[in-house]
């Protein structure tokens, strides 16, 4: 173009087929990247990033995170990953490879001179009509399935990831650990704060001896040897400052005049928190959890008391313990009376606490919590990369659980969905005369794409019949079964996915693709020179010289 | 590469010889050359069918939008006639909100027509006068196709804030963000009074998560703080809010001034007077009535201590801290309470009253929010959502035009069909105009009479149909009377875009007229350019 030329910015500047190409190109080389890594075969990646760390996944949005892509539309497929991870939590690397198909048909469509705008509205058009079409004919209730059904789903999520083989076991674990911190939402339905399960790592033995402990694990240890290691009946106390040796405040002096009156001052120092502590003690309190630090010196009245402290807890391990066993977090002992008091009330219950070794580390458990149930997962696992893999598969699995508990409905995995859908946007295509028909049919043909085995055509043939003949309509939750490489019903065999996970992939991926294909000009601005100092500007100009 | 190709003269007179200025033909073409270069360059985001451009900035921040006076002040021009065209764009930002894309566009074509008028002899200051003369006569013709409109009619103004958001990229969601715009405005306007609206009075509160189908219109106030403490209340209904400028933390001694402590029982002493000090102020403040406490952000000290947090939680004392200076008078203005500086001054007068205080979660954060105001003032909060930046940002660009199309109307009620249909007549009627003048005026006001059907031009270009044909069509119509015909984008064909629901207020063409051509008047009247050495 020969007019842009006289445009003069501090800059580069692209515009026209050559910028959509190129975003193309940039978004399908990230979708290429995570491709080998989707499906119950699919393999993982090592990434070892500029310091040396190495991280072992097959998870989409882990792999995307860590990979640091420069092109701006690449960014956008991998805040796309990011967003379904934080949404939903599983299914980032389908919606990175659907979003990237779409756009490489859209590109494939532009050359044939189609203009990018109508392949936009086919596009809408067609993820409207996919997402009713998935709503209306390819949903189940969980509530007829039951338990198992869950089960299934978080089997499914956990069929790409490493611990596949014990997939039976883990699935248990997470729909246990799930049901566990159910909570009420207080309009009749329930939440299940997937946060509020704590997983702790730790390596050694096998994935197999992996536990779900009814109650909360600490990763800490009692600030003295000398405590005791088990408390039955505990009585929890959580505060939120230190139970150091008082220091004055900054702009506040102690002049001593009389030696003899040096040694009182050291002592009053001591004694303020000694009273704390002691107020504490005579409150009923046998487990001290703090945020802060309790000095060497104050430990002694814990010992002297056969009470349990821990210091330098996590504040949000707190919180939720306080939660957990109905006791009140503290930031101060101050009471209304402007005194320092410490009521029984604030202490919170829990059947025992103990100090147990797992592994090279002490964990803290508390178990039956009085207020709440609570549950932690401790992960064991041959080395740190296959803890860290272990627990991006457990929370996945905890998301899609989550998800389906809530929403109460799922879809058949293993492509069934995608095969339905590309079969039903075909015909749907056909009845419409507009330019969008190009845009739909590629949309249907590139959701296909995701499974390119010869197993495909065979898949198409049973949808289509299914839908085609009310009597085959049970064929419609056919889908493939990669390990033996044949078609099957997937809803008997139990793969599922909850609905949200495959209209939020829908979605998103739609909307990335669209967000790329609306940009017909790339304009990319050089870093402004760093100001050079005043003395080397000058020099520079000759003021000096 | 266009850095280089910078056409700008760069004549240096040397002390030793002189030189002579370069021609001013030669410096007028060369401006009209570069500031024509800048509507090219956005040419293809007009419209609801328009493209977005993708900017990446020398951070490697990436901004993804439509809206032309964004994309013009991010791309960093440097002919000094193309940074007019910019400021004509903010320029119309700043008036109008809207049409920043056709100011622009409509300055390149005045200024095309120019060129070839200069080229056929017309003295520059003959062109500028008879542009002048062509704008006037414009919004004359304007004025006369407006369709008057009543601030109560809720349709024809939610139609017109549809049109503003239809070319942008969240315009599937405009079902929602344009009645959320007109409802914004209408609730902080006096339909029989106020000329004007001040924007500030609407809150726009951006925040990362969700999508954008979750904003929402808060009638009242939302603080993307959330309340502090542990323990204290979550939920207050009959709040009774005060709003204080000063801090609840042990005072701080003057730099060179000290406590001295001689004895070890002074030591519990000063302890008990910190604790005392605090609870004497929250004592005070709960015998106010008070139970929603907003603190204004300090930077001398913390503007709340724990030990403050905590005795307030166990009153029952909603904290929000670090309210920004700036927005002390908007809190005031929507919750009619009065900023309490000290605490002497701390009455029930001073308190706000409200239905509902109330934590909530959005997503992954907390949010404060107070609803259903006594003394409501005419102010408004929107929460926006959205999925990433790129997206929350060009939502709340896309807001803003909307909200400033209805501001628009406000200033001047009237509305005009969109969809090209206004340019189109008005150069139709224009050139027949020019029929019944004499001189060089007739022949430069038939000119720029036809360059204004560049915009239904690019309309059609932009929406994948055939330019020459869609505008040959609309310019018979129009010709034929029918004064709102217009390219209707979504099917393709000219219809009478009254019907489409395409409107758009007067005011966003009538200044995109005015500004355009009093740019193009100044482009035209420089015939030197000096660059000045430092």
């Amino acid at each position: 173009m020969t007019a842009e030329s006289v445009l003069s910015i501090q800059g580069k500047r692209s515009s026209g087929t050559p910028v959509r190409t190129e975003n193309v190109i940039a978004a399908s080389s990230v979708a290429n990247i995570v491709k080998s890594s989707l499906g119950p075969v699919g393999l993982d990646k090592m990434i070892v990033d500029d310091v040396g760390d190495v991280t072992v996944t097959n998870d989409g949005a882990t792999i995307l995170k860590l990979l640091e892509v420069e092109h701006p539309a690449a960014r956008v497929l991998v805040e796309l990953a990011q967003l379904q991870d934080e949404e939903v939590g599983d299914g980032t690397t389908s919606v990175v490879i659907i979003a990237a198909e779409l756009l490489k048909v859209a590109d494939e469509l532009v050359k044939q001179k189609i203009h990018p705008t109508s392949i936009i509205a086919g596009y809408k058009l067609a993820c409207k009509e996919a997402c009713r079409y998935i709503q209306n004919n390819l949903t189940m209730n969980t509530d007829e399935l039951g338990r198992d059904c869950i089960v299934a789903a978080a089997k499914t999520s956990m069929s790409s990831k490493v611990i596949s083989i014990d997939s039976d076991f883990f699935a248990n674990m997470v729909v246990d650990a799930a049901m566990a911190v159910r909570t009420s939402d207080g309009k009749g339905g329930y939440k299940y704060p997937i946060k509020a399960v704590n997983i702790l790592k730790a390596h050694g033995r096998s994935a197999t001896e992996s536990a779900i402990i009814n109650g909360y694990a600490l990763n800490c240890t009692v600030a003295s040897h000398a405590m005791t290691k088990k408390i039955t009946n505990a009585k929890i106390a959580c505060l939120d400052f230190s139970l150091n040796k008082e220091k004055m405040k900054l702009g506040i002096q102690v002049l001593v005049n009389d030696p003899a009156k040096l040694e009182a001052i050291r002592q009053r120092e001591a004694d303020i928190t000694k009273e704390r502590i002691e107020k504490i003690l005579k409150a009923g309190a046998n487990v001290i959890l703090t945020t802060g630090g309790i000095d060497d010196l104050c430990l002694k009245y814990f010992v002297e008391a056969g009470a349990m402290a821990v210091r330098r807890c996590k504040k949000s391990d707190l919180k939720r313990i306080a939660k957990a066993t109905g006791a009140t977090f503290l930031t101060t002992l101050c009471n209304l009376e402007g005194e320092e008091s410490f009521e029984p009330t604030y202490l919170g219950e829990a059947a025992e606490v103990t100090q147990e070794r797992v592994c090279d580390d002490e964990l803290i458990l508390i178990k039956g919590t009085s207020a709440r149930t609570a549950s932690s997962l401790i992960l064991r696992g041959p080395n740190d990369f296959y803890c860290d893999e272990m627990e991006r598969s457990l929370h996945d699995a905890l998301c899609v659980v989550k998800r389906v508990l809530e929403s109460s409905s799922i879809v058949c995995g293993g492509g069934s969905v995608e095969a339905a859908l590309s079969v039903y946007l075909e015909s749907f295509a056909t009845s419409l005369s507009s330019r969008e028909q190009l845009a739909i049919g590629a949309f249907a043909q590139s959701l296909l794409l995701k499974d390119a085995t010869d197993l495909v055509p065979k898949l198409r043939a049973y949808h289509h019949s299914s839908q085609i003949k009310t009597e085959h309509s049970q064929l419609k939750y056919y889908g493939l079964d990669l390990i033996e490489g044949q078609v099957r019903d997937n809803k008997k065999v139990g793969v599922f996915e909850p609905t949200l996970s495959k209209l939020k992939q829908l979605k998103f991926a739609t909307e990335a693709a669209i967000t790329i294909l609306r940009i017909d000009d790339m304009i990319k601005l050089e870093q402004e020179p760093s100001k050079e100092s005043g003395y080397q500007q000058a020099l520079k100009s000759g003021q000096l010289g | 590469m266009a850095t280089k190709a910078v056409p700008a003269p760069k004549t240096r007179p040397s002390k030793s010889e002189f030189k002579d200025k370069e021609k001013p033909a030669q410096i007028r073409s060369s401006n009209i050359v570069a500031a024509k270069a800048v509507a090219d360059a956005i040419k293809t985001s007009l419209g609801p069918r328009g493209m977005d451009k993708m900017i990446q900035d020398g951070k490697g921040e990436v901004t993804i939008t439509n809206d032309g006076a964004t994309i013009l002040k991010q791309m960093k021009v440097l002919h000094p006639a193309a940074k007019m065209l910019v400021e004509l764009s903010q320029a119309q930002d700043a008036e109008a909100g809207d049409g920043t894309t056709s100011v622009v566009i409509l300055a390149g074509a005045m200024l095309e027509t120019s060129q070839k008028l200069l080229t056929k002899g017309f003295h520059p200051a003959a062109i500028s006068d008879s542009l002048l003369h062509f704008s006037a006569k414009a919004v004359e013709v304007l004025e006369s196709m407006a369709i008057p409109v009543d601030l109560t009619d809720n349709a024809s103004l939610l139609k017109s804030a549809n049109t503003a958001l239809n070319s942008k990229v969240v315009h599937e969601h405009s079902g929602m963000l344009a009645p959320m715009a007109v409802d914004a405005v209408l609730k902080i306007v006096d339909p029989n009074k106020d000329q004007n609206v001040d924007l500030k009075d609407i809150h726009i509160i951006k925040k990362l998560g969700e999508t954008v189908e979750d904003s929402q219109l808060v009638d009242g106030i939302v603080f993307t703080q959330k309340s502090q403490g542990i323990g204290g209340p979550s939920k207050i209904e009959k709040a009774k809010i005060g709003l204080i400028q000063f801090c609840i933390s042990p005072p701080k001694t003057d730099m060179d001034n000290t406590v001295l402590i001689r004895d070890y029982a002074a030591m519990d002493r000063v302890l008990r007077e910190e604790r005392q000090y605090i609870l004497n102020i929250t004592k005070k403040i709960k015998a106010a009535g008070c139970n929603v406490l907003l603190i204004q952000k300090s930077i001398l000290r913390d503007a709340v201590s724990d030990l403050a947090l905590h005795l307030l939680a166990k009153q029952k004392i909603m904290v929000v801290k670090d309210i920004e200076r700036e927005d002390i008078e908007f809190v005031c203005k929507t919750l009619g309470c009065r900023p309490i500086a000290s605490l002497d001054h701390f009455t029930p007068e001073a308190l706000g009253t409200a239905e509902l205080s109330e934590e909530f979660q959005a997503g992954d954060s907390k949010f404060v929010k107070i609803t259903g105001v006594q003394n409501p003032g005419r102010t408004v909060s929107i929460l926006l959502r959205g999925s990433n930046k790129q997206v929350l940002e060009e939502a709340d660009r896309s807001l803003h035009d909307a909200l400033c199309v209805i501001r628009c109307l406000v200033k001047k009620r009237f509305l005009i069909p969109g969809g090209g249909a206004p340019e189109a007549e008005l150069s139709v009627k224009l050139t027949q105009y020019a029929h019944t003048m004499k001189g060089m005026d007739a022949y430069c006001f038939r000119a720029f009479a036809e360059s204004l059907e560049v915009i239904p031009g690019i309309l059609s270009e932009n929406a994948g149909l055939s330019p020459i044909s869609t505008v040959t069509e609309l310019r018979n119509r129009h010709a034929r009377g029918e004064t709102h015909a217009g390219i209707n984008v979504r099917k393709g064909s000219i219809s009478n875009i009254i019907d489409e629901n395409v409107l758009q207020p007067l005011l966003v063409s009538t200044s995109a007229i005015t500004l355009a051509a009093e740019c193009v008047r100044s482009i035209l009247k420089i015939d030197d350019i000096v660059n000045v050495i430092r």
